[in-house]
């Protein structure tokens, strides 16, 4: 057996955290271990293997033939739809989206399934928000507002706050504050000095009544209909948060289905960030899960002007974020091909369900090992930041490198560039083709 | 052929051109493109703008329903290589449009005026996709926590050392300092403005000290470009002070004030704005180691965008508007507020004002160059309206007739300012002058040797039309702008310096990012740029 070797300061992907400071122990072809790893990183390094599958119709083929095929289903779909799922490099990603632009396709993300209500609020209102070292260097209360920490963002406590100390928190824990809200059976999973459990019906209420007292700390004559509980409860945290010199309100911008995902609950928590601003200094974080996210947001974002639910069918993108939501009960004029690229294996289930129903092209990790068989191209990728090195964004859109670990299979960005390649060939047939350079 | 930093005005004479520069002949086989009666200038510099950042991407996730109004279909590229891509414009533009309406007006090179350096891949991605210009950025230190640190420390030696690996680190081009000390009392809650000795905890940390510090960092590592500096209080009446100050502390040493307009605000005895560019333009035209530009204000939407955020706060306050905030980690921070100048608003009008005197009153436009700090004060696509403002006189006139004048009292621009500028003088402050300031010695110029970017325009009595569709646009040699259309969108090249520094100074960065970072020291750096950086020390 080869001598185990390390690999330091590695970026996992297994949430948003985004944690730079993993250290990887290869042996031969494999991870033997992942240092540093919470259980969500574990689970995304694994063993650092991937198939390595080329199919077209569940025929086994060549890479090029594959290309091909993806190309020509491409070329001859109506109404093509491109998907990013979890799991690519901010250059794939760019890559998907110039396919996109290039197919007048529909564009959409894993966001419009689970952040769309976040992102549409802070698009109305606007966001007071930081950075995670903010949080770490000078937040002195920190309350995490239903997001449950332990399952969702393992070391976000020990990275981030309210663990570690910083500069204007130099004891760490015990400069700060914790305040932990507990929202019907979303439990914020942190060890807190204040503990607050709310039923999921008096969430709205009591965050309104909040941003109330904190806008006008008499405001106690204008809650008549709120309970004296709920009443008391608001004045309790409004306290807090207006003690403090700096606070994090901390929740889950992509929350399961304990919690509510409206936009009038993300408006509220937003609202309330801003308007603390007022009387003391508050960033609210909405952290989201893993696999760069936050990438593809911000990708969209600089080349289409949107960070999901894009459609170029007019030539030009247009933002139908309402469409978007709508992915899981896809009809035949929403779309009749899709192309799905990262990992595949990471799409909410409905809309995983509604995407097998159509032609797909699959490039990513795992491809292979997805529901997609029949009339389907699927081409296995490496996995971005274990076998192809790039970018991704943390949770707060700070950019980290992704190391490539292990050798693997071809890159999805280059696949995916493959295809665009083809795919410009036939549509632009004055257009000469890019020269690329497949692997295996 | 305007070409002012090689004396030539206006003169009839042939470019050639020969892998992607000027040369002084050519063969008579080669082809040529017959510019005959048309005006050729270098392709313009844009030395300030925001344009590649995450602070850019903020603004751009802020604005969908300003996306959905200015669609950008993919132009109609004629080349074999580079595939059109669609986006959107507005205010701030997203990439790929952003490269095309550039090169459209003749721009050939834009620098991204402010990025965080922890930030810096996302500001590298944007440029990639930002075809046709030349583009780099300036990294953000004025409110650095480790150099604040040094500076606490009496250590400024170490602090330019520090300046150093952090450009050579992140790949930027030049040091930045915004609203010194006052976005990190903005992050620990003071909402007020910040004078020159505001102490900062101990009060060896000022806005005094940092800037000295940074100003000498830039000149002691002999950065192509002088320290860029936004002074403390911007956008508050009265701030001619403070900007006055700022220059008179720097003291002879070379320095670059941008966007001076919105620095330039007296206040009556009464407590109202009141023009106070003619103090300032009077202060950088007797200083010879002064620069600037101008950062003018042009009526119409805008998008602000700045490290400055507590500006941010005080216009959303003041405006209703809404606001995005990030503060940005051990750094700097950033904020977003959409806005619009009216004609018919006063302060609007004497903003709008104050960047016309700061223009016209300026004797040497080497130092005294044009931008709008896009999308702050306005687009970038207003350059041409504004060339025509500073040309024309009578145009220039009737647009004096329309705005409020409440606030114009006592102002230059309201006495009456005759001055036209010439084509050469739009030559100096829209490529040559920049392009001096940024010690870009192949930019800017059609010498041989200089980059083969020309911009080439039909003359119209009409500047806002001549300048808004030249004719003919080179980029490093490639006719990208033909007839008036874009046909061609090849790669542009990354502007940035390496500066050396002595290695041991990394120890004690490395220690400061264990004890206080959320990124890795080994993760910082960014590898891999598409170019190798450009010479320092030889100014």
């Amino acid at each position: 057996m080869t001598q185990p070797s390390v690999v330091g300061n590695v970026t996992c992907l297994g949430c948003g955290c985004a944690c730079d400071d993993i250290d990887v122990v290869v042996a031969g072809d494999r991870i033997v271990d992942a240092r540093n790893t919470c259980q969500l990183g574990r689970r995304w390094f694994g063993d650092g293997q991937a198939p390595s599958a080329v199919r077209v119709d569940d025929a086994d083929v060549g890479l090029e033939q594959a290309v091909r095929s993806a190309a020509a289903r491409l070329c001859e779909a109506a109404r093509p739809l491109v998907y990013l799922a979890p799991g690519l490099s901010c250059e794939a990603q760019r890559e998907a989206v110039a396919i996109a632009d290039l197919l007048r396709a529909r564009l959409d993300s894993v966001t419009s399934s689970t952040a769309l209500s976040s992102i549409l609020a802070s698009q109305e209102h606007g966001s007071a928000s930081a950075t995670l070292g903010e949080l770490r260097n000078r937040a002195d209360v920190v309350v995490f507002w239903g997001v449950d920490l332990e399952a969702r963002y393992p070391r976000f406590a020990l990275r981030y706050a309210p663990g570690p100390a910083g500069v204007h928190v130099p004891d760490g824990r015990r400069s700060r504050t914790v305040l932990a809200v507990d929202v019907g059976r979303a439990t914020a999973t942190v060890g807190a000095d204040v503990r607050v459990a709310l039923d999921a019906a008096d969430e709205l209420p009591t965050l309104t009544a909040i941003e109330a007292f904190v806008r006008s700390p008499d405001a106690s004559g204008l809650f008549g209909s709120l309970a004296d509980r709920l009443r008391s409860t608001a004045r309790e945290i409004a306290t807090a948060l207006l003690s403090a010199r700096y606070t994090a309100l901390v929740y889950d911008a992509e929350p399961d289905d304990r919690t509510e995902r409206t936009g009038v609950r993300f408006e509220a928590l937003a609202s309330l960030a801003q308007a603390l601003n007022d009387r003391t200094r508050c960033a609210a974080l909405a952290l989201r899960a893993g696999g760069n996210r936050s990438g593809a947001d911000s990708v969209l974002v600089a080349q289409t002007g949107y960070p999901c639910a894009v459609d170029f069918a007019r030539g030009y993108p247009r933002y139908d974020p309402h469409a978007g939501s709508r992915l899981g009960v896809l009809r035949g004029h929403d779309a009749d091909t899709a192309l799905v690229v990262g990992d595949a294996t990471g799409i909410p289930g409905d809309v995983a369900a509604s995407l097998s129903n159509l032609h797909s092209v699959v490039i990513g990790p795992h491809a292979s090992t997805t529901a997609w068989r029949a009339r389907s191209v699927i081409i296995d990728t490496g996995i971005d930041g274990i076998h192809a090195s790039g970018t991704a964004l943390r949770t707060d859109d700070v950019p980290l490198p992704l190391r490539a670990t292990l050798p693997g299979p071809r890159s999805a960005a280059e696949t995916i560039r493959a295809v665009r390649s083809r795919v410009r060939r036939t549509l632009l047939p004055g257009h000469a083709a890019e020269p690329t350079a497949l692997g295996s | 052929m305007y070409d002012p930093a090689n004396a030539v005005d206006g003169d009839v004479r042939d470019v050639c051109i020969e892998d992607g520069r000027i040369v002084a002949s050519l063969p008579e086989s080669a082809p040529r493109l017959d510019a005959r009666g048309m005006v050729v200038m270098p392709g313009g510099v844009d030395m300030h703008c925001h344009v590649a950042s995450s602070s850019v991407n903020v603004a751009r996730r802020l604005l969908p329903e300003e996306h959905s109004r200015h669609h950008a279909s993919a132009p109609p590229l004629d080349n074999v290589v580079d595939v059109p891509r669609s986006g959107a414009d507005g205010t701030v533009p997203t990439t790929f449009t952003t490269g095309y309406r550039y090169a459209g007006l003749g721009y050939t090179t834009v620098f991204d005026a402010a990025v965080a350096p922890i930030m810096a891949r996302t500001a590298h991605s944007q440029l990639d996709d930002t075809p046709i210009v030349d583009g780099g950025f300036f990294a953000l230190l004025g409110n650095d926590d480790f150099l604040l640190r040094l500076i606490d420390a009496g250590d400024r030696e170490r602090a330019h050392e520090y300046a150093a690996w952090v450009l050579a680190s992140v790949g930027a081009y030049a040091i930045k300092i915004v609203n010194p000390a006052g976005v990190e009392l903005w992050k620990r809650g003071t909402k007020e403005g910040t004078d020159l000795d505001t102490a900062l905890g101990s009060g060896r940390v000022t806005p005094r000290a940092i800037l000295e510090t940074l100003v000498d960092a830039a000149n002691t590592l002999r950065l192509p470009h002088a320290a860029h500096i936004h002074c403390n209080n911007l956008g508050l009446p009265g701030n001619s002070a403070t900007t006055l100050a700022t220059m008179a502390a720097l003291d002879g040493r070379r320095a670059h004030f941008t966007h001076l307009q919105f620095h330039s605000y007296g206040k009556s005895p009464d407590g109202r704005w009141r023009s106070a560019a003619r103090e300032i333009v009077e202060y950088v035209n007797a200083h010879q180691n002064v620069s600037g530009d101008v950062g003018q204000v042009m009526f119409g939407p805008a998008a602000t965008i700045t490290a400055d955020a507590p500006v941010e706060y005080l216009l959303h306050k003041s405006s209703g508007r809404k606001w995005a905030n990030v503060d940005i980690e051990l750094e700097t921070g950033c904020g977003v507020v959409p806005h619009e100048y009216r004609e018919r608003n006063a302060v609007a009008a004497l903003q709008w004002a104050i960047g016309l005197e700061l223009f016209l009153l300026s004797s040497d436009p080497w130092r005294l160059v044009l931008s709008t700090d896009h999308p702050n004060g306005g687009s970038f696509m207003s350059y041409p309206e504004l060339v025509r403002l500073l040309m024309d006189r009578v145009y220039r006139d009737e647009q004096i007739g329309r705005v409020e004048r409440r606030l114009l009292a006592g102002s230059a621009l309201a006495d009456g300012l005759a001055r036209e500028y010439s084509l050469s003088e739009i030559a100096i402050i829209t490529r040559a002058g920049p392009a001096r300031l940024l010690g870009l010695r192949t930019k800017g110029h059609l010498g041989v040797g200089a980059d083969a970017d020309v911009t080439v325009y039909m003359p119209d009595d009409n500047r806002a039309s001549m300048f808004s569709t030249p004719r003919y646009v080179v980029k490093g040699g490639v006719l990208v702008v033909e007839e008036g259309q874009l046909r061609r969108a090849p790669t542009g090249h990354r502007l940035h310096v390496r500066p050396p520094f002595d290695e041991s100074v990394t120890h004690d960065i490395e220690r400061y990012f264990d004890q206080y970072g959320t990124v890795r020291f080994a993760n910082y750096p960014v590898a891999g740029l598409r170019d190798s950086p450009l010479p320092v020390g030889a100014r």
